[in-house]
């Protein structure tokens, strides 16, 4: 009885656990890389992070906003020294996680002249958004972004035009 | 009695009593044990000061422990926050410009 009770309790703690971060596989990349950008934090630490986010700098006030509620936040850039380091079925097996029902892809454009690649996904709970996860693809380069929780892609997209990220000319401006 | 014989009586060679050996050894063996003076790190005054320091450092250090896990998980959620951006960013201007030529 005790034993099926503990059965019960490690199932109802893994699934949550298992159903934040998107689980990819890094090792076959990682070895090829010429450089690696990786951030992992989560739970405590990303509390610990916003309390240092200064309220009176305007951009790290917007940052703080942004986060605050947030779970997890994954980066993973690999910069490779060549084009080729990476397959198709690499970016596939990416992919794979990122299923319906629970992901949905929002944006996909792809260059052909650039040969490059952004695919957003979005996780829905409800009304609101849960999670975000992003593959961008170059040829030398590849970025993979998984956000967990709930997250606001136009504050997110506002970032533009801060901290030396090009700002995307709106309609409305014109 | 002039000066010399007055000299010669006062420094006359005298005997101790039978038991004087006897009795001194029972009154060293009687008295207290002589304490040797503590080292200064033993005082009791010295021992708190040294804890109360041992303290304060461990809270100094672990308070500065915290800060730089702070200040770099800090950079660590800007960078995320701006890798995350400019993809989502680059992603738009794509979009965007397909838009825009589909429009004209």
């Amino acid at each position: 009885m005790k034993a099926a009770a503990c059965l019960i309790a490690c199932v109802l703690l893994a699934v949550p656990a298992s159903a934040q971060e998107v689980k990819w596989n890094f090792d076959k990349l990682a070895a090829k890389a010429s450089d690696t950008v990786d951030v992992s934090l989560s739970g405590g630490l990303l509390r610990l992070a916003t309390k240092f986010l200064s309220d009176d700098d305007k951009d790290e006030a917007q940052v703080k906003k942004l986060v605050g509620g947030l779970k997890g936040i994954y980066v993973k850039s690999f910069e490779f020294k060549k084009p080729g380091e990476y397959t198709a079925a690499d970016l596939e097996s990416f992919r794979a996680p990122l299923r319906s029902p629970d992901w949905e892809r929002i944006v996909g454009v792809h260059s052909t002249e650039e040969g490059e690649t952004v695919e957003v996904y979005v996780k829905n709970a409800g009304k609101t958004i849960s999670g975000l996860a992003i593959i961008a693809s170059e040829p030398k380069e590849l970025t993979l972004v998984n956000i967990v929780g709930p997250i606001d892609l136009d504050s997110l997209s506002q970032l533009g035009g801060h901290f030396g990220i090009p700002e995307v000319e709106t309609e409305k401006k014109k | 009695m002039n000066l010399d014989d007055e000299l010669r009586s006062a420094l006359q060679r005298q005997e101790p009593p039978p038991d004087f050996a006897e009795r001194v050894m029972a009154r060293v063996a009687a008295a207290p044990p002589r304490q040797a003076p503590r080292p200064w790190f033993r005082l009791p005054a010295t021992r708190w000061a040294m804890a109360m320091a041992a303290t304060v450092l461990l809270a100094v250090g672990c308070l500065e422990y915290r800060r730089y896990e702070g200040e770099r998980a800090k950079s660590q959620v800007l960078l995320a926050v701006r890798i995350a951006a400019s993809k989502l960013n680059k992603a738009q201007r794509k979009v965007q410009m397909i838009s825009h030529r589909s429009n004209s």
